[in-house]
């Protein structure tokens, strides 16, 4: 506590490591770009479900530790299979999933609307989490599924399709070739609104000046399976999300730049001429 | 010194009100920087003297070290990108309003403001009037202090010249005080009719300031609550910020003080 204290206080020195360390998150992704898609076929896996009301589409995600929490799923599913996502209140929330949900860092910008987060038994029957994504665990055959609609609890708030662990990961002691269709790539029931290799993306670009997908832009269109346990309707939805765009600055920020400049400038000025006046007068 | 056609108090008040209000809806570090400039460029037009000049950079040092503690928390707990990100925007937030606050308290005369308090209320206001010009009287009283006391030759610098600083500072700030309640009771404040002598009026610079200030204002409620522009851009991961074209104009509405020409007295 007290060297905690000893190394923030001194204010210059404070101030100097919180430009930097405000800096450095702005950068490195930009100069990086994405991690690589996570190669391990084997390993702990979990499945991820996301519904954006226009269909429902399954990632198979391989952990990189025994147990993550949901918001790390995520993450994990758009570095492996380029799943755009946005968190807000500082990455504790879930705002945007596939280029559905409010931008910036309101997650409920868009109430009654909102991305409802539920956890799958591993047969196909699903529960309402009843704690954020952030302070969840998602182990090896778990599943997560989250669900873009209304309704303030799970009595209310659409459900997503039934959908088992092994409808998402096929078996790594199953053959190498695709299992029969029958098992997995027939949606549940039509109603539940399954549609593979759609659109989904169609309603986060009604918002033509602000839809940016989240992830980062190194991929180019998805041409390789994500990863052997995968199955090909992610393959699918992510070509589906095209290649992002280079997220650049906008040219608001630029005006912003030189209006922030003229004003300080201007400031300067005004000091520097009554100084000036004062001195003579 | 008081100049007539220096800017109705009430107009300075619904500026720092609305431009709070701006600084409190919004996390987007464009927005805030902006006010920064706003504010900066504001004092620059209007300062009332060295005085408060002084106050103003001590408001600007006191956002400074709340961005930087605000973010500092940050690494008593999980450390990430985005949870800095996001605490140093929640940091500016709180130092632009800051700033916005030095910027008032250097531009206005906190004792004209009492007089302009309803007569029932003016108590509380020279109560609000003290507390807001406390910062300008302490840091004015500090550095008279200090003149005395090196022209005595008494040694200025270390801790233990603290106290021989901070008790004429106290009692200096303690007989001001009583001065102004004095001098307002004997002028018939705060009982009998209220007295008008040489009201403020309120000029057409004013009310072009007050409007802008408005209008700037609710643009931005309207963006709050109508959600058709982002005021808190995305920290996990990382974007951009977006800068919205008609909140740029609500921004540079509020420098319109700074375009008001003042005349000298």
């Amino acid at each position: 506590m007290r060297t905690v204290a000893a190394t923030v206080l001194p204010r210059p020195v404070a101030a100097a490591l919180a430009l930097v360390a405000a800096l450095i998150p702005v950068t490195v992704p930009a100069v990086t770009g994405a991690t690589p898609a996570c190669a391990a076929a084997t390993g702990p896996h979990a499945a991820l479900v996301i519904d954006t009301g226009a269909g429902a589409h399954p990632f198979c995600v391989a952990l990189d530790a025994t147990s993550v929490s949901g918001i790390h799923l995520i993450e994990l599913a758009g570095a492996q299979d380029h799943l755009a996502y946005g968190f807000g209140s500082g990455g504790q929330a879930v705002c945007r999933l596939a280029g559905v949900g409010p931008q910036g860092d309101d997650c409920f910008a868009d109430y009654p609307d909102y991305w409802g987060y539920w956890h799958g038994d591993g047969r196909g029957g699903w529960t309402w989490s009843s704690s954020g994504a952030a302070s969840t665990r998602v182990g090896d055959g778990a599943l997560d599924a989250w669900v873009w609609g209304s309704g303030d609890s799970g009595a209310t708030h659409p459900k997503p399709p039934s959908l088992g662990i092994d409808d998402v990961c096929v078996p790594a002691t199953a053959t190498p070739a695709p299992p029969p269709p029958a098992t997995r790539s027939t949606p549940p029931p039509p109603s539940s609104g399954v549609r593979p290799s759609a659109s989904p993306s169609s309603a986060g670009s009604s918002r033509p000046s602000t839809a940016r997908p989240a992830t980062p832009s190194t991929a180019g269109p998805v041409t390789a399976a994500p990863s052997e346990r995968g199955s090909p309707t992610v393959a699918a939805f992510a070509a589906a999300q095209g290649p992002p765009p280079s997220g650049g600055p906008g040219p608001g920020l630029l005006v912003a730049l030189v209006l922030g400049m003229a004003l300080a400038g201007g400031g300067w000025l005004r000091l520097r001429s009554a100084r000036r006046g004062r001195s003579i007068g | 010194m008081r100049d007539r056609r220096t800017v109705h108090p009430m107009a300075w008040i619904v500026w720092a009100t609305s431009a709070g209000f701006v600084a409190f809806v919004t996390t987007d570090p464009v927005y805030l920087f902006l006010l920064w400039a706003v504010s900066w460029f504001v004092y620059a037009s209007h300062r009332v003297d060295a005085d408060h000049a002084r106050s103003f950079r001590l408001f600007l040092t006191g956002a400074t070290v709340a961005v930087a503690l605000r973010t500092g928390l940050v690494f008593f707990g999980t450390v990430s990108a985005a949870n800095t990100t996001f605490s140093f925007l929640e940091g500016l937030r709180l130092g632009t309003i800051l700033v916005i606050f030095g910027t008032f308290n250097a531009v206005t005369d906190p004792f004209g403001l009492v007089r302009m308090a309803p007569r029932h209320l003016h108590e509380p206001a020279l109560a609000a009037a003290l507390a807001l010009s406390i910062a300008p009287r302490t840091v004015a009283g500090v550095g008279r202090v200090r003149e005395a006391q090196r022209m005595r030759g008494i040694r200025v610098h270390g801790a233990r010249a603290l106290p021989a600083l901070a008790v004429p500072v106290l009692e200096r700030g303690m007989e001001e005080a009583h001065t102004l309640a004095e001098s307002m009771d004997a002028r018939g404040h705060g009982a009998g009719p209220r007295s008008r002598y040489r009201p403020q009026p309120w000029t057409p610079a004013a009310v072009l300031i007050a409007v802008a200030a408005i209008v700037a204002a609710a643009t931005f409620l309207a963006a709050s609550a109508g959600g058709w522009a982002v005021l808190h851009p995305q920290t996990s991961p990382i974007t951009w910020p977006e800068a919205d074209p008609l909140l740029l104009v609500a921004i540079g509405l509020l420098a319109a003080p700074g375009f008001v020409r003042r005349t000298r007295p």
